[in-house]
């Protein structure tokens, strides 16, 4: 008799009780009930219009045939129903005795270490204002970290008991500063200053001293250094982008003020100090009752160092400044020890550090 | 340094006026915050923090000049009789022009001792009294005024004394009883046996004013900073007189220091000046700096009228005159840190106050660069991580050698990344590896109790190369402890190697690194972040069809020796099926149990099938068994 049916519905009739079986909810079910019994397009409906064109002699027999189909299938149907029906209520009935008070499984969750998220959160910042992120190496040359620099060749930072240098190569040392990334850029720049209208970026980094390690001391540290690049550039072009950026970092009622000191990278220099955002400048035991904290060290860009990089002075001109991270964070933070940022412990990590 | 407020008071009596907060307040304006202030001796002292360029303020006198520009109040007069000089009695020979000039008197000391309130002023600033008059009185002066000067015993001396450089070898036992061997770049006082102090440093031990002396010859002069810088260093001798010297002091000075030096020993114990003359001349003022109006304005954010300018700069002692649109500055001689225009248009601003610069947004000259594809790989990496639950760590870019030695390669010696002064042994080498710092950051974790570590970290490790340690950033992981058991549906267990397999597989690692089993349970892997691949210069990747027809998954349970290699039978497997239709042919489970037989193991392979039509059952029951013959030629049998 199958030989009176299509190929492909006696294929369907065969994988009918599997694709029955199958159906995981009620949802299926009826997308199957469709396709096989439905009213339009389904294999029932096909099976009617097949017998409607047979010749006489065989609708009989098909007519038999294709009602014992259409009741096997219709059966089927129904018996799957009641049983997803039944499983659906128990389901129902146990989430009815679900205890939500109980534990649940815990998605993982870890952290980004508290300065790389200070470092990122900077970054963040100064990017609606045009800076990308510069990098160099830890490693660097006498050159790069002081001569371009404007330091003097006896500075007494160049000691060997404030900076380290390479046994087997005592022309390399750990850079002691983010600033040496400033020389590299300006150097890679410089042919192509004027067709890219200058340049401003921040460079995050490590950065090793020789100090002693203990509560306030660290061999290694993070600075972030931002330079900026650009014609008839003054102070007021500094102080403007730092109260920016320390309002989008601390609050729009944050105050910045600016007082005169010394780098030799940069003249005139200063120190910048922002309104305590502990207490509001109110005076506090972070802000020794001032209301004001020191916050970073910047200037204009030293003539001498634009010269080095053979970029012209009196065309170009710019600021920069440097940033303690580790400082940073222990003043919002109120971290008594420095030396928790390098232990790592994870529940310092979880605690201080978080997802972005 | 410490200023003591009663003293700063004789030097601009406007100070007396200013209570505590504000003096510190007008201090910090000018560019010398005040770190803390002390009461010593029933007074007020404040400890002022001078920058290096500023030797100049070192003094009382120094920090009262910068009020009186400031405040616009005058100083008081330096109370000096002048001392009338006439012929050497002995001679000084200059024979170095880092010497340029030597004033020197010779007297009979009386008695008396140094008066108590200097004695008081002294204790104040924590530099203790000697009760020698001609020593407290030197130190009085340095302090109060910023001029070192020496008082030797006059009767120590043999013959001419000169200022000269040092022999190669010669020694000198100096003040503070080390000898010191001396070499050419010294600058030395020396009389005709040898030297006897160490020129703006310190002096000789066998010159020394002691309570037996009778008759002194002081010395007040200018010496090259570089060149007391360099000998300081040199003998790792620091003095107040060599960072007085060290930073410039004020050549004028000279005379005048040794002068009140004269009118202190006159008056504390009754001394009767023998002589005074001097050696060498004041040297002259440096070339003026000229300081135009357009650099003023663009450093100051606002065009500043040139009077103005002219006005400020002559309150901090310059001499100022007007060249058209520009000012022709000469620094007065106690400045050395004036020398470019920049210079200058500090010193306008400065005294303007630093509060008054206007607050402008640069202006964009070009586009914004993007971030480099390098950064967001990382940034990307450390978040996805920090998702699966890692905590990124922070640790020392130095370790010792035997941790530096656990995960180096033969071919990257230890000694090209070995620094040549470091903090400690344990600090010694950087590192070739994180993965020596991660296991000891993580052993630590598990030893304060964490059930699970889980770290990574993203830094650079260094290779030796002939030009040096070449930085490769690297990303590290390690994972240990117990996964699960902390809530009623997730079953407790050791974390395993497989794990990090996985990691590696969700951090898209173009193979299986080495997983390094660090100790029991603990295991890590580390690649360079190079090896990753990069994140797709596309938002959204170019539309590849997918089939619509359903899937079909069949599972074959197969019992395999217990040596079995599972990528041999996969292999096997999965060339006996049509690539066009295999979606995915993968071990889903692994069952070894005493009720298998013996040296066997059940592995559950799942395989799923998919084409651009209905699969047909027939079709599909072929393929799965050509897929368990090509099994069992490796040995499998199907488990009943
Ligand atoms: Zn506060």
């Amino acid at each position: 008799m199958d030989q009176l049916l299509p190929p492909e519905i006696v294929e369907a009739g065969r994988t009918f009780p599997a694709a029955l079986a199958a159906c995981s909810d009620l949802d299926a079910l009826l997308r199957l009930k469709g396709a096989f019994v439905g009213r339009e397009a389904s294999h029932a409906t096909r099976l009617m219009e097949l017998l409607k064109t047979a010749p006489k002699e065989q609708k009989r027999e098909l007519g038999a045939a294709i009602n014992g189909l259409k009741q096997q299938w219709e059966e089927g149907l129904k018996a799957r129903q009641a049983e997803l029906e039944a499983a659906k209520r128990k389901l129902g009935a146990l989430a009815a005795t679900w205890d939500p008070a109980l534990p649940p499984p815990q998605p993982p969750c870890g952290a980004l270490h508290p300065l790389n998220r200070l470092m990122d959160r900077l970054v963040d910042v100064f990017r609606p204002l045009g800076f990308h992120v510069e990098e160099g190496p830890e490693v660097e040359t006498e050159a790069h970290n002081f001569d371009g620099l404007n330091i003097p060749e006896d500075h007494p930072a160049k000691a060997s008991s404030d900076t380290f240098y390479l046994a087997a190569h005592p022309e390399l040392l750990l850079r002691t500063h983010t600033s040496p990334v400033q020389v590299r850029t300006l150097l890679r720049v410089t042919p192509e200053l004027t067709a890219r209208g200058g340049i401003r970026f921040l460079a995050p980094g490590r950065v090793y001293r020789k100090d002693e390690i203990d509560p306030t001391h660290s061999p290694m540290f993070h600075q972030v250094e931002g330079m900026l690049v650009g014609h008839g550039i003054g102070m007021q072009h500094l102080k403007g982008t730092l109260e920016y950026a320390l309002r989008a970092l601390f609050g729009p009622d944050t105050e910045i003020r600016l007082r005169p000191s010394y780098f030799p990278f940069v003249e005139p220099g200063c120190e910048v100090d922002v309104s305590c955002p502990l207490c509001g400048a109110q005076g506090c035991r972070v802000c020794k009752g001032s209301g004001w904290v020191e916050i970073l060290g910047a200037g204009l860009i030293h003539p001498n160092v634009l010269t080095y990089a053979g970029i012209d002075p009196n065309e170009w001109s710019g600021w920069a400044f440097g940033m303690g991270v580790e400082r940073m964070a222990m003043m919002l933070s109120q971290t008594p020890d420095l030396r928790l940022f390098f232990e790592n412990d994870q529940r310092f990590l979880k605690a201080m550090g978080g997802l972005d | 340094m410490w200023i003591e407020r009663k003293v700063l008071a004789q030097e601009i009596p406007a100070a007396a006026a200013l209570d505590t907060r504000q003096l510190c307040e007008v201090l910090a304006a000018l560019g010398f915050p005040v770190d803390g202030v002390a009461s010593l001796e029933g007074t007020e002292s404040l400890d002022v923090d001078i920058t290096a360029n500023r030797g100049d303020a070192m003094s009382h006198r120094g920090i009262a000049r910068e009020l009186a520009a400031k405040l616009q109040q005058p100083l008081a007069p330096i109370a000096t009789g002048v001392v009338p000089e006439g012929e050497a009695l002995v001679q000084v020979r200059l024979e170095a022009e880092a010497c340029p000039i030597y004033a020197t008197a010779v007297l009979e000391l009386g008695e008396g001792i140094t008066p108590e309130a200097v004695q008081s002023f002294l204790r104040a600033l924590e530099a203790s009294p000697k009760r020698l008059s001609a020593v407290d009185a030197s130190n009085e002066l340095l302090l109060r005024y910023g001029h070192p000067t020496h008082a030797f015993d006059a009767d120590a001396i043999r013959g001419a004394v000169s200022v000269r450089w040092a022999k190669a070898g010669e020694t000198l036992a100096t003040l503070d009883g080390v000898t010191r061997t001396l070499t050419e770049r010294d600058l030395v006082i020396a009389d005709e046996a040898g030297p006897i102090a160490l020129a703006g440093v310190m002096g000789g031990d066998g010159t020394k004013v002691t309570e037996a002396t009778r008759r002194v010859l002081l010395e007040s002069a200018w010496f090259e900073p570089k060149v007391v810088r360099a000998t300081a260093r040199r003998h790792s001798l620091h003095t107040d007189a060599s960072h007085r010297f060290g930073r410039g002091a004020d050549p004028a000075m000279v005379r005048v220091a040794r002068d009140l030096l004269v009118a202190r020993l006159q008056a504390w114990c009754q001394a009767k000046l023998i002589g005074a003359w001097t050696a060498g001349a004041v040297p002259a003022p440096s070339a003026p700096v000229e300081l135009g109006l357009a650099l003023l304005a663009r450093v100051a954010g606002e065009a500043v009228p040139l009077a103005a300018a002219q006005e400020a700069l002559s309150r901090l002692g310059c001499v100022v005159t007007v060249a058209g649109d520009r000012l022709r500055v000469t620094p007065p001689s106690w400045r050395h840190d004036l020398s470019i225009a920049e210079d200058l248009a500090e010193e306008v601003l400065r005294l303007r106050g630093y509060e008054h610069i206007p607050s402008v947004l640069p202006p964009m000259e070009g586009p914004p660069e993007h971030l480099a594809p390098g950064y967001l790989q990382r940034q990307r990496v450390a978040r996805r991580l920090a998702h699966l639950g890692f905590h990124q760590t922070v640790t020392y870019g130095f370790v010792s050698p035997e941790a530096d030695a656990l995960f180096a390669s033969p071919d990257n010696p230890a000694a090209g990344r070995t620094l040549a002064n470091p903090l400690g042994y344990e600090y010694s080498v950087l590192r070739a590896s994180l993965l020596p710092s991660l296991k000891a950051t993580a052993e630590q974790n598990l030893r304060q109790g964490s059930r699970q570590v889980q770290l990574f970290e993203l830094a650079p490790t260094y290779r030796s190369t002939p030009s040096g340690p070449r930085e490769q950033v690297t990303l590290a992981t390690v994972w240990g402890g117990l996964l699960g058991g902390e809530d009623y549906l997730s079953p407790a267990r050791a974390v395993l190697e497989a794990d990090l397999a996985g990691l590696a597989r969700d951090l898209a690692l173009p193979g299986l690194p080495a997983i390094h089993r660090l100790s029991d349970g603990l295991f890590g892997f580390e690649i360079e972040l190079d090896a990753l691949p990069r994140l797709q210069d596309r938002i959204i990747p170019v539309f590849r069809p997918f089939s619509r027809f359903p899937t079909v998954e069949r599972d074959l349970s197969l019992l395999v020796d217990l040596g079995q290699s599972y990528a041999a039978l996969n292999q096997a497997m999965a060339a006996a099926l049509p690539t066009d239709s295999l979606l995915e042919l993968r071990c889903v489970d692994v069952f070894r149990h005493k009720s298998l037989p013996e040296g066997q193991q059940a592995w559950l392979l799942r395989m799923r099938f998919q084409a651009d039509r209905t699969l047909v059952g027939d079709e599909v029951d072929g393929w799965v068994a050509a897929a368990l013959a090509a099994a069992e030629s490796l040995g499998a049998k199907l488990r009943a």
